[in-house]
């Protein structure tokens, strides 16, 4: 049979496609009604946080830092609960990364907070002698893009049903509304209102002017983002 | 003995030689911990299969001879011959075949494994290892306990001297600093350092029991420099404005008194745990909470953080 | 059989071995750049502050696994196929104005393609999903590329005067049905400038922003069912398809069995694509998912093996070649370093060891295993193979070959022993409690030991380095020089001193 389909390429080529595609069904598809539920105390993320974790991929910090806390009890200890499937609900892409160069994030907002990523995003080894992590100094200068941030809460919103502007569970049993704007104008005013929190926390005075100003420097909304991680 | 097995032998014992001076060398070593064995074993059945497997082919180059029946095709002058499958190979195909199927249909079900099972139990063992010892921690060996906890979680903000690093966090060497105090006087604070929401007022409900009047800008910079001090120099400026105005809450020595204000003088025990346990949000910065760490945890790094201004 | 050659008609292939050899100096150079970096971060600002945004290591590693990838060895792919297919299927490109024309259409929208990831990149316009950072009109050229390709491949098949497809023909065939499969569904986005604001506002922020069809856990697993199978199809089958014409035809022996290559070949077809779990063992994926993606690993390592067996008993009895020819050793090492990668991957797919493994830097050494002992030899192999049939001049060095297998036979084991050490150094670490039940490391501490690993691999990946330009070097003097052949071996390449 198989010399005879060596002769005969077209049919050869169906034979190969049949025996590698079927796997992947198998490995897939189960897993899709399941997985994409969130779970309890899952918010979507506001336009500030989803600009800051666009600069978080910009910049690839999922080359060196992962977000998934896998079940062992020196991972627990040393970054909180295990991860749950639901809690990526709304991650689009996933961020759990593949080496870990630097710690994992996936709850990094519990236990740092906006002045300490501020010094050591500006230039780590001067908060943690020996990092090896690079600084990211024009961070602080480069403006954040609110537009496609907007532009992507819009996408989800419309394509996959994220729930913007609705009442989602959180655990104390209360629910929480993320607000997303109607218009680009409303958007930005709604991620400036969150960046003067950010920045109210922080101490680089043209960070702080720049807001003032009704700018917002790539640092606020990584740093938004990162305090959203919990 | 042929060259080649030689050689084979020769980067086994290399291989054991490295892995054994690169897991001595670390601390702890093994551990104990079965996923360090497996890995390190893995690590090193991988080098040994690999290297005598190869010398057994590298050996038929030197001494076989390529027979068989050629096939008719010919591809570019490439001929193959008919040859069978050797042996082994085929034997273990089919077998892991058969076991990954069996494994897979019966062997995993029935052992009804869970990821999240294993790590309840793995945090079950070693809670109860732990508690057994927690027991008997005290004094030296609370405050040694005290320093693991301050090396693997607070050293990345406080520094590995404990010192802050330039004011990024607050300097533990001391139980406060001058800007500190200020700006707690300026601004208030509720940060729970009582454990409870039990705020101290800002300037503007600050009275100076001496003067009649609210505490002015000379009054709050004397006593800063009193408390930072240490509340050390009785005959200062400061202390009177202390004893007038902040010992009605903290008491005349600064030493707190509860429920109603906590020690500015020192470090207690309560107020670490307290810090550790609702984070801090002041003049320097923000400090996070600790969920993480027990309860027993938070008893040592406070008696390390004391040992620390004690040591001062 | 009556051996007068066709005149094979090389055009294609001569383009892309040029682009072989130029981005896979680029891809090595920035990978050295990256190793260097995580020893001495200093090197993160080597350009000045100023251009740290570009050269720092978060912003180049894309572009190294890319430009090896994407670059080195799909070009090195592309040359051989541009040369093996015509042979094996004994008809010249020469013959089909079609095809020619689609072969050289295939090279120029490829260019196109690698300028506009170097941009993209550069830029940070990432998805972020590793081997698959491009964004979505980067993909829909990718897949014109990839067409053109297929048309080549299915092209020149249909136009065979060899009735009978040779094994190499199989393996690129299953790259190419591979790849294209796994392309298309891992990269299922939505443009996000197809959205309207409530305000009726459209084509809001960067035009070319995307997001994935697939959220979290499920993007995961499409990734790695992706990731893992662009290793299979990219890495290991067009490899494969490399030595089973390559050494064959150097060493001028017969392959050892067919029933083996047939076995082999089926097995990996079926085998591969459900070891994809083994990439998220722990996560939230189900138990059972990755329980099988660890079975099938260790089912794979048979396969696997069998093709660099047969290999290695092609040569039975052949030692004094492999003794005396640097091109073949590339070959026979290439297989061996590929046996030891298929049995590595399988031993960190146990999930025991996978618990030490993953996140480390041991998935590094792994990767570089494979990588620069099987898929770098191959392609360096396969190069020195065809250039005096495609330059049609002897090989301009011998001894500048074999100086350049040991220099970088060096490199490779430099790379993988030191982060095989650090890895499980840094593994063990991570996992160490104390004796007061506290994390003994904290994370610095861990990062802080692997320093002189760092610097050793550093060294390791420069010594590859400057092996591989001491191979441009000498395929540039190869086709530039006067040494001409005329009459075409049929094995045992020519090569000066
Ligand atoms: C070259 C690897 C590397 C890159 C790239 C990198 N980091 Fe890091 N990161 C580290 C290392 C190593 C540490 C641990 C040492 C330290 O705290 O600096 C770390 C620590 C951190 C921490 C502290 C986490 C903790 O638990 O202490 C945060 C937050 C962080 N990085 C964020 C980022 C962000 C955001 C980016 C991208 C913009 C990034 N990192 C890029 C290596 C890296
Ligand atoms: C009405 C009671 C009251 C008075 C009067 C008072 N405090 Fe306090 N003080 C408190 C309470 C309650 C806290 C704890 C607040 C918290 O939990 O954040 C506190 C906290 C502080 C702290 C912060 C300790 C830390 O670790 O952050 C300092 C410093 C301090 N007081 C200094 C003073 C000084 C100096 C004065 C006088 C000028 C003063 N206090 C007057 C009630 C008082
Ligand atoms: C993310 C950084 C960070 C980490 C991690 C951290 N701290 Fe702090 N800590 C701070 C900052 C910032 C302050 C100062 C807050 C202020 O008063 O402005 C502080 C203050 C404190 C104080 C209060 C000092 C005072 O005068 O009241 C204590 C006690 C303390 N830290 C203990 C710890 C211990 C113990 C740990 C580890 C288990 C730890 N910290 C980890 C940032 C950190
Ligand atoms: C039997 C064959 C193989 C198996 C079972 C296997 C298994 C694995 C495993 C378990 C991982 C680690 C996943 C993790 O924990 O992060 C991995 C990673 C990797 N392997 Fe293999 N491997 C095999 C062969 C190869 C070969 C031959 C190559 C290349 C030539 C290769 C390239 C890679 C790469 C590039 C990664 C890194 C993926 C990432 O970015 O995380 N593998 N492999
Ligand atoms: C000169 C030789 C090379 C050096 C020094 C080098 C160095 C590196 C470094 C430093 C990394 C990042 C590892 C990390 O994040 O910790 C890396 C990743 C990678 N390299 Fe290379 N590299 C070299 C050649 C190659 C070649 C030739 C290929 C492929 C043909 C390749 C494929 C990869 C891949 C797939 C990864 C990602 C691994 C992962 O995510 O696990 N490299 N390389
Ligand atoms: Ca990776
Ligand atoms: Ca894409
Ligand atoms: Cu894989």
């Amino acid at each position: 049979m198989f010399h005879w389909l060596e002769k005969h390429p077209f049919l050869f080529a169906v034979g190969v496609f049949i025996t590698i595609a079927f796997a992947g069904l198998i490995e897939i598809v189960p897993n899709f009604a399941e997985a994409s539920r969130p779970v309890i105390g899952t918010k979507p993320y506001s336009t500030l946080e989803l600009a800051g974790r666009n600069v978080y991929i910009k910049n690839s910090c999922n080359a060196c830092h992962s977000q998934l806390i896998r079940p062992f009890k020196a991972e627990t200890d040393r970054y909180g609960h295990y991860s749950l499937s639901g809690e990526y609900a709304f991650d689009r892409p996933f961020l759990w990364g593949s080496k870990r160069t630097g710690p994992d994030l996936m709850r990094v907002g519990n236990y740092r907070t906006t002045d300490w990523h501020e010094n050591h995003m500006k230039n780590p080894a001067a908060v943690v002698p020996g990092s090896i992590m690079p600084g990211y100094p024009w961070m602080f200068t480069n403006k954040a893009d609110i537009d496609t941030a907007y532009a992507e809460q819009l996408t989800v919103a419309q394509f996959f049903a994220v729930p913007y502007n609705k009442p989602v569970p959180m655990k104390d049993g209360s629910t929480a509304v993320v607000k997303m704007g109607k218009s680009v104008a409303e958007a930005h005013a709604l991620a400036l209102e969150e960046a003067k929190k950010v920045a109210a926390d922080m101490k680089d005075q043209d960070v702080k002017d720049a807001v003032a100003r009704g700018e917002i420097p790539e640092i606020v909304a990584l740093i938004a983002y990162l305090n959203s991680l919990k | 003995m042929n060259k080649l097995y030689l050689w084979g032998l020769i980067i086994t014992a290399a291989m054991l030689g490295a892995t054994y001076l690169s897991v001595g060398m670390s601390k702890g070593g093994l551990n104990g911990d079965i996923v360090n064995m497996l890995a390190v074993a893995g690590a090193v059945a991988l080098v040994i299969i690999t290297v005598f497997v190869v010398i057994k082919y590298v050996r038929q180059m030197q001494t076989d001879q390529a027979t068989g029946e050629l096939a008719e095709e010919s591809w570019d002058n490439i001929g193959e011959y008919k040859n069978s499958v050797p042996f082994g190979w085929a034997i273990m195909f089919l077998g892991t075949m058969i076991w990954g199927m069996w494994y897979f249909t019966v062997g995993y079900p029935v052992n009804a494994f869970s990821q999240i099972g294993q790590y309840n139990e793995e945090v079950a063992e070693k809670n109860a290892k732990f508690e057994k010892e927690y027991a008997n921690i005290q004094g030296d060996r609370l405050v040694e306990m005290g320093e693991s906890v301050f090396l693997a979680e607070c050293k990345v903000c406080h520094g590995i001297a404990a010192d802050g690093i330039d004011g990024k966090a607050a300097n533990l060497n001391q139980r406060i600093e001058e800007k500190s105090v200020k700006y707690v006087i300026e601004h208030g604070s509720n940060n729970k350092l009582l454990g409870t929401e039990m705020p101290m007022p800002d300037r503007n409900g600050l009275f100076n029991a001496a003067t009649g009047t609210l505490i002015t800008d000379a009054e709050i910079d004397a006593v800063a420099k009193y408390v930072a001090n240490g509340l050390k120099d009785a005959n200062s400026e400061g202390a009177k404005v202390f004893a007038n105005t902040c010992a009605s809450c903290h008491g005349p020595d600064g030493k707190g008194m509860e429920y109603v204000a906590p020690n500015i003088a020192e470090f207690t025990p309560a107020l670490v745990v307290n810090v550790l346990t609702h984070g801090k949000k002041g003049a320097i910065g923000k400090m996070p909470a600790f969920d993480r760490l027990n309860a027993k945890q938070k008893e040592a790094a406070a008696a390390y953080i004391i040992s620390l201004s004690k040591g001062e | 059989m009556e051996n007068r050659p066709l005149e094979y008609d090389y055009t294609v292939a001569k383009m892309f071995m040029l682009t072989t050899v130029l981005l896979g100096i680029v891809g090595m150079l920035i990978g050295v750049t990256l190793a260097f970096e995580l020893a001495f971060p200093s090197i993160n600002t080597i350009l000045g502050s100023g251009l740290a945004e570009y050269t720092n290591f978060s912003r180049l590693r894309p572009l190294h696994t890319d430009a090896v990838i994407f670059g080195f060895t799909l070009s090195g792919i592309f040359a051989t196929w541009y040369y093996v297919g015509q042979r094996v299927l004994k008809v010249s490109m020469a013959e089909s104005g079609f095809l020619m024309f689609i072969g050289k259409l295939h090279f120029w929208l490829y260019i196109v393609g690698v300028a506009a990831v170097v941009v993209s990149l550069f830029a940070g316009v990432t998805t972020s999903k590793e081997y698959a950072e491009f964004e979505w009109p980067i993909d829909i050229a990718i897949v014109v590329v990839w067409v053109l390709f297929g048309i080549s491949i299915f092209g020149l098949i249909g136009i065979r005067r060899e009735k009978s497809l040779y094994i190499s023909v199989w393996y690129y065939i299953a790259t190419f049905l591979g790849i294209a499969m796994l392309y298309l569904f891992n990269n299922m986005e939505v443009p996000t400038m197809l959205a309207t604001s409530p305000a009726g506002e459209t084509g809001i922020g960067n035009w070319w922003h995307s997001v994935s069809m697939y959220a979290g856990t499920n993007d995961a697993l499409v990734q790695w069912w992706y990731g893992h199978n662009a290793v299979a199809f990219g890495f290991t089958v067009p490899i494969v398809a490399m030595i089973y014409y390559f050494l064959p035809k150097e060493s001028g022996q017969a392959v050892y069995s067919y029933k083996l290559s047939l076995l082999s070949f089926w097995g990996l077809m079926f085998v591969y694509l459900w070891a994809g779990g083994h990439h998220l063992l722990y996560s939230t994926v189900p138990d059972w998912m990755q329980t099988m993606g660890s079975i099938f690993s260790v089912i794979l390592i048979l396969p696997s093996w069998g093709s660099a067996i047969n290999m290695l008993l092609t040569m039975k009895g052949e030692w004094q070649q492999v003794a005396a020819s640097p091109l073949i050793k590339f070959m026979v090492l290439g297989s061996t370093f590929y046996m030891f990668s298929t049995l590595e991957g399988p031993i960190q797919a146990i999930k025991s060891v996978n618990a030490i493994a993953h996140f480390t830097d041991w998935i590094v050494g792994h990767v570089h295993d494979g990588v620069l002992g099987w898929v770098g030899f191959m392609i360096m192999a396969a190069l020195y193979h065809m250039a005096p049939r495609v330059f049609k001049r002897e090989i301009y060095s011998k001894s500048l070959m074999a100086a350049q297998f040991w220099i970088q036979t060096l490199g490779v084991v430099l790379y993988f022993t030191s982060m095989w050490i650090a890895g499980i150094t840094q593994g063990m670490m991570w996992r160490a409690h104390d004796e007061f039940g506290n994390l003994a490391y904290s994370f610095i501490d861990t990062v802080t030991v692997l320093h002189p690993y760092y610097a050793i691999r550093g060294v390791g990946g420069l010594l590859y380095l400057v092996g591989f330009l001491m191979f441009a070097y000498n395929i540039y003097k190869t086709w530039t020089s006067d040494r001409e052949v005329d009459a075409e071996r049929l094995n045992a390449s020519p090569m000066g001193a």
